[in-house]
């Protein structure tokens, strides 16, 4: 029998081409029990690998190719727990003292961390091979040996491949040699690269990558032949037929690896607790503390619900966990930083009374099961939304420093091939030249939905390349395989994890691009199965736009807000959601959203988290959002599925919405305890499996027919807990959202101004570009000024006009201009105001000719001038007068005071009169677009309302008013573009003019006919039939046609 | 004095079209690029008013099934171009070459012979027609660069009164001014569109802020920029091309032709005391669909055979002895004949000065280089041209992948190496460099004498190996053997795979016919005796060969 020590999977970045499943699926197929992956550097795949072996049964052998200061690459093997300590050691040292990507092992660092661990002679790149071409068979003898004083003589394997090539087994025979000499065991591998044989192309195209060739020029650094794959025991047998010792010892010798990655000694930190007192006992008067705060004295299901939650938390030994966390928030409140636990946390009462979340579980009945079991044995999981940006990183170096370096790190994001990535690597290979290359990655987009049609191939024959060529076609198969393989590890935009003492021997460390950052190479769901707990410090846009609105309110208002003293029933806030007033406003702002708001009508908080739930793939797949409305509407009666789940879905009127419901009713009807139940959900979640399922559903039919649930009841109850598990969202995780959509809502309707300058000053982010906002913003009242170098910050600002606030454009939204620039402007101009444009150029003297010509061309320089006919033709003028330098004879003597030589038409201002005439609307709208991406001026739409209406066109405010059925003509800007995945090929467009945003539904049919215009053009004219019921107004599109309406650069937000 | 300007517009598609007549009329798209992917680099109006677009992929335009689509090609934007230069000098000796499309011819004296600069303007426009151009003609009084605008700007005749060239220009597109892409941008800023409205601008204030430059292009704008006439200098490219009625298939009749054209082209070469370095050949071949379809068939290969036929005599001195090189021609031709029938021939020299080289009294006698070269190519014509010169390892795992360079003298050779190694990639030499450390680490026992081609075989296997060898009438039985050696790669364009085996062959030697084959195949001493050798099996060809044998 044959086991592979020495396989590297494609967390080799670039040096493998399979992924760590696929390894164990095929070792699993040529029967073997167990294998071995070698990353290069590191433990990348380890945890995948580990994962995908144990379901089926191989023993995953862990070790790593470490690379050498001498340019060779050690293969270690992991014996035991000491051993993969060291190695991880030996990686993050390596790694964390060079640049991202590089680092070599020295000696005696390897003298130092060997305890544990195996190493073999290696293939073409190992020790031996390199001792052996440069010093030929002496050195090669003294390489082993100093192999052997290394890690010690026993743990010393020659290895041999055969890969049926002259020189390898040259090599192999002086190997032999060398093992008799030295008397050690031979060892047989095949050095694996891929599973099976054709991978050796993917391979061949990493390599081009690696080394930044084409295969046309690649030679010999492309593979010599398809050999690096997966082999059965028996080829292993017949390759080392005259050294059966060689394959008799990788049994021998994975015998001895008894190490893996469930034996990783992880262990979360300890809290220091003051006065002597256990963690527990600390913990527990934090949340006795935090439960008179929030529920008083007199809550007795709330103190129920702690002690019970606290006993649960003892017995799984969590404390330090909640106190870690809570040492977070807590340093976030010191700071003034918005933080806010979300997701499954807000289940807990503990983390509602710790301050954590502030969703409160005991008065929305939140099952706590959901969050924390004791059956699962797992980590708890808690996101903490941090406002992104400074205050969100200020979070995470407190917890570096107060973990140290080695003792938290972040955890890692691989980043994979997609359509786009793998066509222009691939085509760089295959020598596509630049042009071709652009044009087919900008081609390759994907939508979210794709029809049959809707295939790679379609997108390179859109791209202009023929399919009929045999290397188009390769290319294009190149590109399927490259899907999803790793290229390089990146960052997790928030995951973080620690440990009590050295997280370094627990996963390898290495340095993040980012300065003072460090990462783990585990990405998050691998140190979640892992067992690592995590801490997600997540940056959310919408914390920073409400901090932001907290402060201008206060600062310009002179009004102090507290969040968590909103008024909880505000009409005007309800009126505006019922009439999907919503743009800009947090999850309940997209067109689906919108479709869906005047339906449910939502009246009071909990209306919001099922408005922010029921607009996902689950309820909207496991067809409940219909229904739901039909009864909201009491258009259907609200049926329970059994009585004695009227408690549990009553609230949504009978249809399950939250993955809690869906865990209550398998502990109602089935009898399930909760850790059950969550098992439950588990086995229906993203990573089903059918045997668990078949399990888990037998198990659920015997539990409901103990309780008398049987036939078409029973069947209903199945069909929605397995439909919907898949997609479902947690109720708590949706009430800390709808926290935060109600604050935005409230915000933006009783201080407009302030939101609007937030949000502006936070993008991007949400489903609306800056000019959508504006527009909005302008259609609620609001006046938006457009860019001053007079008045502009470098941020949006709010102005007092008539008693009225308006917001300013700050500088920021200026194209190309330099954010230090911008600052200097602002600095300058508070120590004296600019006079001239020459003025302007002296104070800040860095700023350049383009950027200049932008802020004039936006019309931000016309106040520069001292003549009421200056316009931004005139600062053009101006600005390239001041941009040129001029000779020393051209410049006003300082010390006279008298002008030599200085032109005669400039004016007292210095300011030239200008032969230019000014720009006119349409020249006005471009220079907006093209220097800022919005205007702030008329929209578009509204130069050509009067030939629009001629034509019969509708504006969008007048749709409402317009009956259900008839046939319309519509027209606008289009703002987004979505093709959503649940949607079955149909496209919702959102088009925008002056009046408000209409929307309109492409069916498959006849975007296959328009598809070119309707993903190309910026403004349409839409003709079909309008829909228009419980005031949710689309039109039906059957007829689509571009309009040209300005050549103003706008742009859409396109989800493809 | 007064000036005419000539511009041919869409000169690249026109370029094409006046080798094709019959494309005159249509729309047509011209495309470029690395193939298989190109796109549409020019198009005639006919084409852009159906909807094709510049930089669209040509399986885009192919869509479009009014379109002629066709490649662009330097060749005939060239001789195009020499057309219009020549459509110059048959009015006038002072022409000047403008632009690949534009040529000024300056009209000074030319009354007397034509007339009227009207008529001179109409007779270059009814001209260029003869010459399969059609062209825009302008005449200018004074200035130059205003009949070039206006040849540019405006279709057919033009003819600019003294007084007028504001007037005339100033509603011509700035960019026709040719600005640099800055200026061009501040100009679309400022809203200054037209040559009217930047010679409405203060030059003053617009040498402040665009320079000398602006105050260049406000002058041209105004119609008022004069310069002098550059004189087209006389061609430094030979070429001369013959279009048959009859198309040509003997050599002997090709030969006369080609002597022809040979004579020509050293008289110019000696009138201008020069030779030739090389001498290029392209023949238009006659289309046959029936012959092309059976040599794709018999090839396997989906494209037609091209329609060009091209040859490059490279001379290792310049030369100009037109029968010397009329044999060197010949014979490159007798050892790669063209396919088909030739319908035009192009040749062209590329001058150099003439050998001046005197030889070393103490150089060791070497062969003249002219009849070393007409050895060469006598040797060429009897074994193929890709069998002579020096082999060159290439850098693949390949076996035997070789390529041949040209054989040069060791002087020759010295001196082109040092030229070479500076030109040399480091890739190149890095890699020739690890081949070279690994022939020397493992230098081979035995000598191997490679078969070329490779002889087919037919191989007898027990228990997966090698038991006997069958090749050339030879029967072996292997005695030893070790193996495979397996090969593999360009999977992209035209894959290989191998199994090598080295094998120990002990011939039998029972029939006569096997010795006879023997002695015809390998030497003697082999038969009767055993012999080492290279075998493997091609995977895609499904067969044996041998590769060749260890000494």
């Amino acid at each position: 029998m044959y086991t592979e020590l020495h396989v590297r999977s494609a967390f080799s970045f670039l040096a493998g081409a399979s992924l760590p499943e696929e390894l164990a699926s095929v070792c699993a197929e040529r029967e073997m029990e167990a294998m071995a992956v070698l990353d290069r550097d590191g433990m990348y795949g380890a945890p995948r690998f580990y994962l995908a072996a144990k379901k089926i049964n191989v023993r995953a052998l862990i070790g790593a190719e470490v690379t050498s200061e001498e340019g060779w690459r050690y293969p270690l093997l992991v014996e035991s727990r000491q051993g993969y300590q060291n190695i991880c050691r030996l990686i993050t040292r390596m790694k964390l003292r060079a640049q991202k990507g590089e680092g070599q092992i020295s000696r005696e660092e390897l003298e130092n961390g060997a305890s544990g661990l195996i190493c073999l002679t290696g293939g073409e790149e190992g020790p031996l091979a390199h001792a052996m071409a440069s010093g030929g068979m002496d050195a090669a003898t003294k390489c082993v040996q100093q192999l052997g004083e290394i890690f010690g003589s026993r743990n010393v394997y020659v290895e041999l491949q055969r890969h049926y090539c002259r020189d390898e087994e040259v090599r192999n025979q002086r190997a032999l040699e060398i093992a008799h000499k030295l008397n050690l065991p031979i060892l047989a591998t095949n050095g694996v690269c891929y599973a099976l044989p054709e991978q050796r192309e993917v391979l061949d195209v990493f390599s081009c990558v690696r080394h930044h060739r084409m295969l046309a020029t690649a030679g010999r650094l492309l593979a010599r032949n398809a050999e690096r794959h997966l082999k059965s025991t028996a080829e292993m047998q017949k390759l080392f037929a005259d050294l059966p010792e060689a394959i008799a010892n990788t049994q021998v010798l994975a015998s001895r690896l008894q190490f893996t990655l469930n034996d990783l000694g992880y262990q979360f930190p300890i809290y220091p607790v003051p006065d002597g007192r256990s963690q527990m006992q600390f913990l527990r008067d934090r949340t006795y503390d935090g439960l008179l705060s929030r529920y008083g004295e007199d809550n007795e299901r709330a103190r129920k619900q702690i002690a019970h939650e606290l006993d649960v938390i003892e017995r799984l030994d969590l404390a330090g966990y909640f106190l870690i966390v809570w040492d977070i928030i807590r340093f976030c409140a010191r700071q003034n930083i918005l933080v806010q636990g979300r997701g499954s946390a807000a289940n807990s009462a503990v983390c509602y009374a710790l301050g954590i979340t502030a969703v409160d579980p005991v008065g929305m009945e939140l099952l706590f099961e959901r969050f924390l079991s004791e059956e699962r044995g797992e980590w708890p999981d808690i996101d903490l939304d941090l406002p992104s940006g400074d205050q969100r990183e200020r979070a995470i170096q407190y917890v570096y420093e107060r973990y140290g370096k080695l003792g938290a790190a972040m955890t890692a994001n691989v980043v994979t091939y997609r359509g786009r990535s793998a066509a222009r690597e691939i085509g760089k290979a295959f020598a596509f030249d630049v042009e071709v290359l652009n044009r087919l990655t900008s081609l390759v987009g994907a939508w979210e939905y794709k029809d049959a049609n809707d295939t790679l191939e379609r997108q390179f024959q859109d791209a202009g390349l023929d399919l009929q060529h045999p290397q188009i076609r390769k290319f294009c198969e190149l590109c399927l395989r490259f899907q999803d393989l790793p290229r390089h590890l990146g960052q997790h935009s928030g995951g973080m994890v620690v440990c009590q003492g050295q997280l370094d021997a627990v996963v390898p460390l290495e340095p993040a691009t980012m300065p003072g950052r460090v990462v783990v190479q585990w990405d998050k769901d691998d140190c979640a199965d892992m067992g690592i707990v995590k801490v997600d410090l997540l940056g959310l846009g919408m914390m920073a736009v409400l901090e932001d609105s907290l402060k201008i309110i206060s600062d310009d208002y002179g009004e102090e807000v507290d969040l968590s003293r909103l008024p909880a029933n505000d009409k005007l806030v309800y009126s505006t959601l019922q009439k999907a007033d919503t743009v800009g406003m947090f999850q309940i702002e997209s067109r689906a959203q919108m479709a869906c708001l005047p339906r449910l009508k939502p009246t009071c908080f909990y209306d919001i988290v099922v408005q922010v739930a029921i607009i996902r793939p689950g309820p909207i797949v496991g067809q409940m959002v219909n229904p739901y409305l039909k009864r909201r509407q009491g258009r259907e009666p609200a049926n329970c599925l059994h009585p004695s789940l009227e408690q549990v879905l009553a609230r949504t009127l009978g249809v399950p919405l939250f993955q809690e419901q869906l865990l209550r009713i398998a502990m109602i009807a089935a009898g399930f305890s909760g850790g059950e139940a969550e098992e439950l959900r588990r086995a229906f979640g993203f990573k089903r499996s059918e045997k668990r399922m078949r399990e888990v559903e037998y198990k659920l039919r015997r539990g409901m027919e103990k309780n008398g649930i049987i036939g078409e009841t029973q069947e209903t109850i199945i069909r929605s807990i397995t439909s919907f598990a898949l997609y479902g969202f947690p109720e708590s995780h949706a009430a800390s959202f709808a926290l935060l959509a109600y604050a935005s809502a409230y915000l933006k309707c009783h201080y407009l101004a302030a939101f609007t300058a937030a949000m502006l000053n936070n993008q991007p982010m949400g489903f609306y570009q800056p000019p959508s906002l504006v527009t909005d913003a302008q259609r609620h009242g609001l006046r938006v000024r457009p860019i001053d170098i007079t008045c502009s910050d470098w941020l949006c600002t709010l102005e007092k006009i008539d008693g009225k606030f308006a917001v300013r454009l700050g500088l920021r939204y200026v194209k190309g201009l330099r954010g230090d620039i911008g600052a200097e402007i602002v600095r300058e101009r508070g120590i004296h105001s600019f006079t001239s444009v020459d003025d302007l150029k002296r104070s800040v003297p860095r700023i350049q000719k383009e950027e200049l010509a932008v802020l004039a061309e936006i019309g931000a320089l016309n106040k520069l001038g001292n003549q009421r006919a200056f316009h931004r033709r005139s600062a053009l003028w101006q600005v390239e007068r001041t941009a040129r330098s001029s000779g020393p004879l051209y410049e006003r003597s300082d010390d006279s005071g008298a002008d030599v030589f200085v032109d005669s038409s400039l004016d007292d201002s210095g300011a030239a009169s200008s032969p230019l005439a000014p720009m006119n609307a349409e020249q006005r709208l471009v220079a907006d677009y093209r220097g800022t991406g919005m205007t702030v001026g008329p929209h578009p739409m509204s130069y050509h309302r009067a030939e629009l209406q001629k034509m019969g066109v509708r504006c969008a405010a007048e749709l409402a008013c317009l009956p259900d059925g008839m046939h319309v003509r519509i027209a606008g800007g289009v703002i987004a573009r979505q093709r959503p995945g649940t949607a079955k090929g149909f496209v919702f467009l959102s088009m925008e003019d002056e009046t408000g945003i209409a929307n309109a539904i492409i069916s498959p049919q006849l975007f296959e006919k328009c598809h070119i215009v309707v993903v190309h053009q910026q403004f349409l004219l839409i003709e079909g039939q309008l829909q228009n019921q419980d005031n949710v107004v689309s039109v039906k599109s059957q007829r689509i046609e571009p309009l040209t309406i300005t050549h103003a650069p706008t742009s859409s937000h396109d989800f493809h | 004095m007064s000036f005419a300007a000539i511009h041919i517009p869409d000169f690249i598609v026109q370029a094409i079209v006046r080798s094709e007549p019959t494309l005159r009329g249509r729309a047509v798209a011209i495309v470029d690029g690395t193939p298989p992917l190109w796109s549409v680099v020019a198009t005639n109006p006919a084409a852009l008013q159906i909807g094709i677009e510049l930089g669209m992929a040509k399986s885009q335009a192919a869509q479009f099934t009014a379109v002629e689509i066709r490649h662009r090609s330097a060749a005939q934007e060239k001789t195009a171009h020499e057309a219009l230069l020549d459509l110059g000098w048959s009015v006038s000796p002072r022409v000047e070459d403008t632009a690949p499309d534009t040529v000024v011819v300056d009209l000074a004296g030319l009354g007397v012979l034509f007339g009227p600069d009207e008529k001179i303007a109409h007779e270059l426009a009814t001209r260029s027609t003869g010459l399969g151009l059609n062209a825009r003609v302008a005449v200018a009084a004074t200035s130059i660069e205003v009949a070039v605008l206006a040849a540019r700007g405006f279709p057919g005749v033009t003819l600019i009164e003294p007084g007028e060239e504001a007037k005339s220009l100033s509603g011509l597109p700035v960019h026709r001014l040719l600005p640099s892409f800055e200026i061009l941008e501040t100009l679309a800023r400022w809203g200054v569109e037209t040559c009217g409205a930047l010679a409405a601008l203060p030059v003053i204030q617009l040498s402040e802020r665009l320079g000398q430059e602006g105050v260049r292009l406000h002058t041209l704008a105004r119609g008022a920029f004069e310069r002098s006439l550059v004189l087209a200098k006389p061609s430094v490219s030979f070429q001369e091309e013959m279009e048959l009625d009859d198309s040509v298939e003997e050599l002997e009749s090709l030969s006369f032709l080609l002597g022809r054209l040979l004579d020509q082209l050293c008289a110019r070469l000696a009138a201008r005391s020069l030779s030739a370095r090389a001498i290029g050949m392209e023949f238009d071949l006659e289309r046959s669909f029936e012959k092309d379809l059976q040599r794709s068939a018999r090839s396997g290969q989906q494209k037609l055979v091209p329609r060009k036929f091209e040859k490059i005599l490279t001379l290792p001195v310049p030369m100009r002895d037109a029968k010397l090189l009329l044999k060197l021609v010949r014979l490159r031709l007798q050892a790669d004949p063209p396919s088909a029938a030739i319908t035009k021939i192009t040749m062209s020299a590329e001058p150099d000065r003439p050998r001046t080289t005197q030889r070393g009294l103490f150089l060791p006698a070497s062969p003249e280089p002219e009849k070393l070269e007409l050895t060469m190519a006598r040797l060429a014509n009897l074994v193929g041209e890709a069998n002579v010169g020096s082999p060159q390892l290439m850098d693949t795992h390949r076996p035997d992948a070789i390529r041949m360079e040209r054989f040069r003298l060791a002087q020759a050779a010295a001196a082109g190496g040092r030229k070479k190694k500076l030109n040399t990639s480091p890739f190149e030499s890095a890699g020739k460099k690890t081949r070279a450390d690994i022939a020397g680490a493992e230098k081979p026992a035995n000598g191997f004498r490679f078969f070329r081609p490779d002889v087919p075989a037919r191989v007898e296997l027990r228990d997966g190996l090698p038991a006997r060898l069958f090749f050339n009438g030879l029967r072996g039985e292997v005695v030893a053997v070790a193996g495979p050696w397996r090969t593999s790669g360009d999977w992209w364009q035209e894959p290989w795979d191998q199994a090598e085996w080295d094998v120990e062959v002990r011939f039998s030697t029972s029939s006569q016919t096997s010795k006879r084959a023997a002695n015809s195949f390998h030497s003697a001493k082999s038969v009767n005796s055993r012999g080492l050798y290279l075998i493997y099996y091609d995977a895609r060809q499904q067969g044996w060969f041998l590769r060749g044998s260890y000494d």
